[in-house]
């Protein structure tokens, strides 16, 4: 019975249903929405990682989106036309970036991690929007395309069809979750969640817990990278409006939406339920911000934990973040955890 | 010369408003842990009541006015909203203002409408003043004296009265405000309504002499982030310091390289955190942790 445990897994559960979805999405038009709901999935999850995992609210994160759309393009524009390179170079020189961040970041928690990560991400948003010999300023960087894909030299796979394109980034989002699960619920992942829950203590054990929080941004930032390079090639062109502040509550909102607090697959409900809403309130009134607002406002109130957190789905593992208290002092499920 | 000169004049005009600006916003965060993303939206409140307000009232009833019903929808803010996510994980109570903000803004929007509007300056303020060579808006003078008297007002509420020293008290260690038996619910609420309203009256000055849109209040709240990194969290003078450097590093830029404009400040702030990273004058609080 082992293998019907295995098809009930969440993982597998949400594998399957973005693998048949396209058979219905396909009838009611809304392709494009669904990539999108799985690029957001991907760098909802990897947010989370900081965010969830190691506790550090960054109210930033469009700022490694934005940079890795733009790094696509300009890969594609002036070194090598390719998807793969485009691809991960985005996610190189987003890490990079992160890792330099970092440096500022790092020594930073709670509040005060947030206030610089909000400055740092209005930085690279103004670098954007102002060099425009570079990144195209406010008509965005244009011509993005999606090359075929090259499998070592012996097949070319065109992903430039909308489905083909669907499945090419369910693709990365499986391989996505999958590296980010294994990276949880690794010893990392258990130093991560110690600091998080008592930084001071984990510095205590022998951690050196800046190397982990700088760690745990990079692959954030890595994640949020490989996304954005993905949008950009979803929309062909890179803009600057993901970078500004006024969106940076928007990767969080899907992390808490669908309780990704307390649950590692949250953030691809709040991801999905995220898009749609705005998708469908957007059609009803042009007032989508007064509603995300309020919004925002209630799911705060009435439903801090987010949609799994207050249906109790899942939690066989960790709370991630404790409602009530600052931190929690309890240390349940750590030890099981694979703890060194 | 004169372009410099004027330059300097608009550098420590703006800062003494950012100034104004970063008080509010490092009161709420030092006392209630908050980091207010409303704190743009309320500036730009401010700006329109007076608008509305100007009209019936005249210029000096709407500048007194206008920061008033900023405090009240500050004060309701508090009491309905912003007080439940005090003592939780500080992502929520960034979540709660972040969404707070993006309401007003759009309520903004729906009640004054997309387009901008330009306030003209109160007759007795209008038009330029020769300073030796150089002619300069009489205006801006003014928004400097104004600017000057609220710094002086509150630096005078912070350090002479008991009730500042409170907030001040609370700023460092919230905490031990309620244990030495202060009502700490009181002095949020009322800290929360008398930044708003700093806000507010910011918002006011401000008006006639940026154009009124619905994104000024968003405009607006970075360099209040800035200022508080850059001064150091929970000091007075770092805030007016702060202030000063963020508005002469925004306008001075304009004569050497406009784009840099609205980035200066921010490379300034990188510079200031490797090698102060409280910030100028901030001390060690309990937000580190």
């Amino acid at each position: 019975m082992k293998i019907v445990r295995y098809m009930l897994h969440p993982m597998f559960i949400i594998f399957a249903v973005f693998l048949v979805a396209p058979i219905f999405i396909m009838r009611v038009g809304g392709m494009s929405l669904a990539i999108e709901v799985m690029i957001w999935a991907i760098f909802a999850v990897g947010y989370n990682i900081l965010l969830g995992y190691t506790g550090l609210p960054s109210f930033g994160h469009g700022l490694f989106f934005g940079t890795g759309a733009y790094l696509c393009g300009l890969i594609q524009h002036h070194l090598i036309p390719g998807t793969w390179i485009s691809i991960l170079g985005s996610m190189l020189g987003c890490s990079i970036i992160a890792g330099i961040l970092g440096f500022f970041l790092a020594r930073k928690r709670g509040i005060y991690f947030a206030l610089l990560t909000i400055a740092f991400t209005q930085l690279f948003f103004f670098i954007a929007f102002q060099w425009d010999s570079v990144t195209g300023g406010e008509n965005g960087l244009m011509g993005i395309e999606r090359y075929p894909l090259s499998i070592f030299g012996l097949f070319r796979i065109p992903i430039d069809g909308v489905l083909s394109y669907y499945y090419f980034v369910y693709a990365i989002l499986v391989a996505s979750i999958v590296v980010l699960w294994k990276i949880v619920h690794s010893p990392l992942g258990s130093v991560l969640y110690a600091i998080k829950q008592n930084e001071v203590r984990a510095k205590y054990l022998g951690y050196n817990t800046w190397m982990y929080k700088w760690v745990s941004l990079i692959i954030s930032g890595l994640f949020a990278g490989l996304a954005g390079a993905l949008y950009a090639m979803l929309q062909h062109g890179a803009f600057a409006n993901p970078i500004h502040w006024t969106r940076s509550g928007d990767v969080v909102m899907m992390v808490l939406v669908g309780g990704g607090l307390t649950n590692f697959f949250g953030p691809v409900l709040g991801a999905a339920i995220f898009i749609a809403l705005r998708d469908i309130v957007s059609t009803l009134t042009e007032h989508w911000y007064l509603f995300y607002g309020l919004l925002i406002v209630f799911i705060i109130l009435f439903l801090p934990e987010g949609i799994l957190g207050y249906l109790k789905v899942g939690q066989t593992s960790r709370k991630m973040i404790s409602v009530e208290e600052k931190w929690s002092p309890s240390l349940s499920g750590g030890a099981s955890d694979g703890h060194p | 010369m004169a372009e410099f000169l004027s330059q300097l004049f608009n550098g420590l005009v703006l800062g003494l408003l950012f100034g104004v600006m970063a008080l509010g916003f490092m009161m709420i965060l030092g006392v209630m842990e908050v980091i207010n993303f409303a704190h743009g939206a309320l500036f730009a409140l401010g700006a329109y009541f007076a608008l509305t307000l100007q009209k019936v009232l005249g210029y000096w009833l709407a500048l007194l006015i206008s920061p008033l019903i900023v405090g009240v929808v500050g004060l309701v803010i508090e009491w309905t909203a912003v007080r439940r996510v005090y003592q939780k994980d500080p992502l929520f109570g960034l979540l709660m203002t972040f969404g707070l903000a993006m309401a007003l803004e759009e309520v903004i929007r729906i009640v004054w409408g997309k387009i901008g509007y330009s306030i003209a300056a109160p007759k007795f303020v209008a038009g330029p003043v020769a300073i030796g060579f150089l002619w300069y808006s009489k205006y801006r003078l003014f928004m400097a004296l104004l600017s000057l008297i609220l710094l002086t007002a509150v630096w005078l509420f912070l350090e002479k009265t008991p009730y500042g020293a409170i907030i001040k008290a609370g700023v460092s260690d919230s905490e031990m405000v309620l244990a030495l038996g202060k009502d700490l619910k009181r002095l949020r609420t009322l800290v929360f309504g008398f930044g708003a309203s700093l806000a507010g009256i910011a918002g006011v000055i401000a008006g006639p002499m940026w154009s009124l849109k619905p994104t000024m209040g968003t405009d607006v709240l970075m360099p209040s982030f800035v200022v508080v990194v850059i001064g150091g969290i929970g000091s007075f003078w770092g805030a007016v310091i702060g202030g000063l450097i963020v508005g002469l590093s925004k306008s001075m830029s304009v004569l050497v390289w406009p784009r840099l404009s609205d980035l200066m400040m921010y490379f300034i702030m990188a510079i200031v955190l490797l090698l102060r990273p409280r910030g100028i004058m901030g001390e060690k609080s309990l937000l580190e942790q």
